[in-house]
C-alpha cells in the first residue's frame, strides 16, 4: 500500500551526498585539469549508461557517478585515448553487461584502475593529497549514519590495518581511506552476511599490509590491488559465513 | 478497556492463500446462531467456517472453482449463540486418552482454521501432529493492538484451558511469545515462555519459528494467536465461541485512533466511518504493511487501518515508457534491509535466492518457516518490485507442488 524509501536510488544519492566533502577538497587541490578529468569520465560514463538503457532496458543508476569520481581521483596519468578506453572497459564489462549497480561483482572505478594500472604499467601513479584522507572521514560518517556503509567491514578493516601498521596510522594513507570508503565499503559489492563482512574487511586490511610490506609502489596501487582482489573473493568469503550458520544450526536444531 | 461494538452486518473474508472451496452448511435466508457452522471446504471437510454474529444470511456467492466471493450475514432477531457439546472433549483432556474428540470439536468449531502449520502456510491438515506450536501473544505490526488488551481476570483461566488443549495436540515444546511484563499463563512442563521485543519484525510469528523450532518438510510447526487459544479454552469451559475480539481501528486517515471489541469479520465501514477525517479514504483490513482493500475484517486480521487514498500522479509519456519497459533495480544490502528480517538470517542470500528462484538454496535459508507476512517488511523498506511476499507464495508453491 504505502512503500518505503530504500530503493536503489536512494543508497545511490546518499553516497553521491558522501561524495561531496571528498570532491570539494579534491578539485581545490587539483583545479581546472582535475574538473576536466572528471567531467571527463562522467560524460563517456553517462553515455554508456544510456546506451545500456536504451538497448537493454536497464534502468541507470547514479552510483555511476560516484564510480566517475573515484575513477578521476585514482586512475594513473594516461593519455586522453587510453583514458577513454580504461573507462568505457570498466563500465561496461566491470558494472553494465552484469545488470547494472546492485547486480554486478566489482565496481567500475576498481576495474578501470586495474585495466589502466595493468595496461600502461609506466603511466604514474597520482599522489593523493592529506586532506583527501581527512575529508573521507564525514563521508564515512555519512554513510554510517544512514546505515548504507557496512560497518563490519570498515571496522574489521581499521582494526587489522592499525595492527599490523604496529598500532599507528601509517598504512591508513589518504588512498587507502579513500579505497576503503568509497571501493570497498560499496554495499553493492561487498560481502552481505555479518561474518563475511568482517572477513571481508580484514582482507582488505591484510593484503594492504602485505603488499605495503613487500611492494615498493604508490598507495594507491596498493589499495586498488587490495581492492579487487578482495572483491572477488567476496562471493566465497559468503559463501564461508554461509555454511558455517548452517552448520551451527544444524548442530542447535537437528 | 476497549468498546465492545456489535456491527449490524458482517461478512466473511478468507485470504487467497487459504484455497477454500464453498460448500455452503446454511440456506442463503435462513436465521443462524453467532458460531453456528455455515460453510465447508468440499475438499477438507475439516475446514469449516462458523457464522460471525447471529441473524439472517443475506448473501452467498461463489466464484471460479467454488471460491467464497461474499458472505454476508445481517443481525436479526435474539442474539442467539450456537452450543457446542464439550463432553467428550473435556474428559479426554482430564483423561489424557487421545485427541480424537478434542481435534473434532475444534473442527466442527472453526477454530481449527485459526491454527496455520508451516511450512507453507496452510490450515493443518485433520491429524497431523505438529512437532511444536508457537502462541503469538504479541503484535508488532504497525498500530497493531496489545493482545494483553484481549486477557482479563476470566480470560486467564481460558487461556491455561486452551494452552492445555493445545499441548495435548502436539508431543513437542509450546512456545508461547509474550513481551518483556509479568507472565501471561502458568508455565508448565513443555509450555516455555519466550520474551520478544517490541520492534517490528520482532512479533512475527515466522521469525520466531525461525529462532525458535525451524520448520522442515518432514516436521511441522503451527502459529495461533493468544486471542485464539483463549477462544479454544472458553469453548471448552462453556460450549461457545466468543462474540468479539479485540480490533484496533487506527491510521492516518481517521481523526482519533480506537480499540473496539467486534465481531470477527466485522463491517469495516460501519466501525470506521464515523471517525474518518474529509477526504478520500482507502480502509484495509490488517497492517499498512501486509494489509488488503475489503468491506470485511479480514480472518486472521486484528486490526484495521485507514488510509489517505491517493490517486496516482500521470507522468510524462516518455518517462512512463521508459519505466515500463524497463528491468527492476535489484536491492542493495543496507542496514535497513538487514533490519527488515530482524538480522536472524543470512537475509540478501535469502532475497537473492527468491529473486533468481533458487529453491534449493532458499529451503537451506530456512525458507521453509517463513510465509508472506513475514516479509512485507522488507517490500515495504525496499519498495521492490516484483514483491518479495509474492516470490515467496511462489517459490513455497513449486517446493509443496515437488514435495
Amino acid at each position: 500500500m504505502i512503500r518505503g524509501i530504500w530503493t536503489r536510488e536512494t543508497v545511490a544519492m546518499v553516497f553521491l551526498a558522501a561524495v561531496l566533502p571528498v570532491a570539494v577538497s579534491w578539485i581545490w587541490d587539483e583545479g581546472v585539469l582535475g574538473t576536466g578529468r572528471l567531467v571527463f569520465v562522467l560524460v563517456l560514463a553517462g553515455l554508456w549508461q544510456a546506451l545500456f538503457t536504451f538497448f537493454r532496458a536497464q534502468p541507470p543508476s547514479a552510483a555511476g557517478a560516484v564510480s566517475a569520481f573515484a575513477i578521476a581521483v585514482l586512475a594513473p596519468e594516461v593519455g586522453p585515448l587510453q583514458f577513454a578506453i580504461g573507462v568505457s572497459f570498466g563500465f561496461v564489462f566491470g558494472e553494465l553487461v552484469f545488470g547494472g549497480w546492485g547486480r554486478s561483482v566489482l565496481s567500475p572505478a576498481v576495474v578501470t584502475i586495474m585495466f589502466l594500472g595493468f595496461g600502461f604499467p609506466v603511466a604514474d601513479w597520482p599522489h593523493l593529497p592529506v586532506q583527501i584522507g581527512w575529508a573521507t572521514i564525514p563521508a564515512a560518517a555519512i554513510l554510517l549514519f544512514f546505515g548504507v556503509l557496512p560497518w563490519r567491514v570498515l571496522v574489521g578493516a581499521l582494526v587489522v590495518l592499525i595492527a599490523a601498521g604496529g598500532f599507528n596510522f601509517d598504512l591508513l594513507t589518504s588512498a587507502v581511506a579513500f579505497v576503503l570508503v568509497f571501493l570497498v565499503c560499496d554495499p553493492a559489492v561487498s560481502a552481505s552476511t555479518p561474518l563475511g563482512r568482517w572477513l571481508y574487511g580484514a582482507l582488505f586490511g591484510a593484503l594492504t599490509a602485505l603488499f605495503a610490506a613487500f611492494w615498493e609502489t604508490a598507495p594507491v596501487q596498493i589499495a586498488v590491488s587490495a581492492a579487487l582482489l578482495v572483491s572477488l573473493a567476496a562471493p566465497l568469503l559468503d559463501e564461508m559465513a554461509i555454511a558455517l550458520w548452517q552448520a551451527v544450526r544444524r548442530y542447535r536444531h537437528g | 478497556m476497549p468498546e465492545k461494538i456489535l456491527t449490524s452486518e458482517a461478512g466473511v473474508s478468507l485470504a487467497p492463500w487459504m484455497e477454500f472451496r464453498v460448500e455452503p452448511l446454511a440456506e442463503v435466508g435462513s436465521l443462524v446462531a453467532q458460531g453456528a457452522p455455515i460453510l465447508r471446504d468440499r475438499r477438507r471437510p475439516e475446514c469449516i467456517v462458523t457464522a460471525p454474529i447471529a441473524g439472517r444470511v443475506a448473501e452467498l456467492e461463489t466464484g471460479a472453482g467454488r471460491r467464497l466471493t461474499s458472505l454476508i450475514v445481517q443481525a436479526e432477531g435474539p442474539c442467539d449463540r450456537h452450543q457446542y457439546d464439550t463432553r467428550l472433549a473435556l474428559g479426554e483432556l482430564e483423561g489424557g486418552s487421545g485427541t480424537t474428540a478434542l481435534r473434532q470439536l475444534l473442527q466442527s468449531s472453526g477454530l481449527w482454521m485459526r491454527l496455520r502449520a508451516r511450512p507453507f502456510g496452510k490450515v493443518p491438515e485433520a491429524s497431523t501432529v505438529p512437532a511444536a506450536i508457537v502462541v503469538m501473544a504479541v503484535d508488532t505490526r504497525p498500530l497493531a493492538p496489545d493482545p494483553r488488551h484481549a486477557i482479563g481476570e476470566e480470560n486467564t483461566a481460558r487461556l491455561n484451558l486452551g494452552l492445555r488443549a493445545l499441548s495435548s495436540l502436539c508431543d513437542g515444546p509450546i512456545f508461547f511469545c509474550q513481551d518483556r511484563g509479568p507472565d501471561i499463563p502458568d508455565a508448565h512442563g513443555r509450555l516455555k515462555i519466550v520474551r520478544i521485543g517490541e520492534l517490528h519484525p520482532e512479533g512475527l510469528a515466522g521469525l520466531q519459528i525461525h529462532r525458535l523450532f525451524p520448520a522442515r518438510l518432514s516436521r511441522q510447526v503451527w502459529d495461533i494467536s493468544m486471542e485464539d487459544v483463549v477462544a479454544i479454552g472458553q469453548l471448552l469451559s462453556e460450549g461457545r465461541l466468543p462474540e468479539t475480539q479485540v480490533v484496533s481501528v487506527a491510521g492516518p486517515g481517521l481523526r482519533e485512533a480506537r480499540l473496539v471489541r467486534c465481531p470477527p469479520g466485522a463491517d469495516l465501514r460501519e466501525l470506521c466511518y464515523a471517525f474518518m477525517s474529509p477526504g478520500p479514504r482507502i480502509i484495509l483490513s490488517g497492517s499498512v504493511l501486509d494489509g488488503r482493500e475489503s468491506r470485511w475484517l479480514g480472518f486472521h486480521d486484528r486490526q484495521v487501518t485507514v488510509l489517505e487514498r491517493r490517486e496516482p500522479t500521470p507522468r510524462h509519456w516518455l518517462d512512463a515508457a521508459l519505466r515500463r519497459a524497463s528491468r527492476p533495480e535489484p536491492v542493495i544490502a543496507t542496514a535497513a534491509v538487514e533490519q527488515a528480517l530482524g538480522g536472524a538470517m543470512p537475509g540478501m542470500a535469502l532475497l537473492r535466492a527468491l529473486s533468481v528462484g533458487d529453491d534449493e538454496a532458499a529451503v537451506d535459508l530456512d525458507v521453509l518457516s517463513l510465509v508472506e507476512e513475514d516479509l512485507a517488511l522488507v517490500d515495504y523498506v525496499t519498495a521492490a518490485s516484483p514483491r518479495f511476499s509474492d516470490l515467496l507464495r511462489a517459490a513455497l508453491n513449486r517446493i509443496e507442488a515437488n514435495a
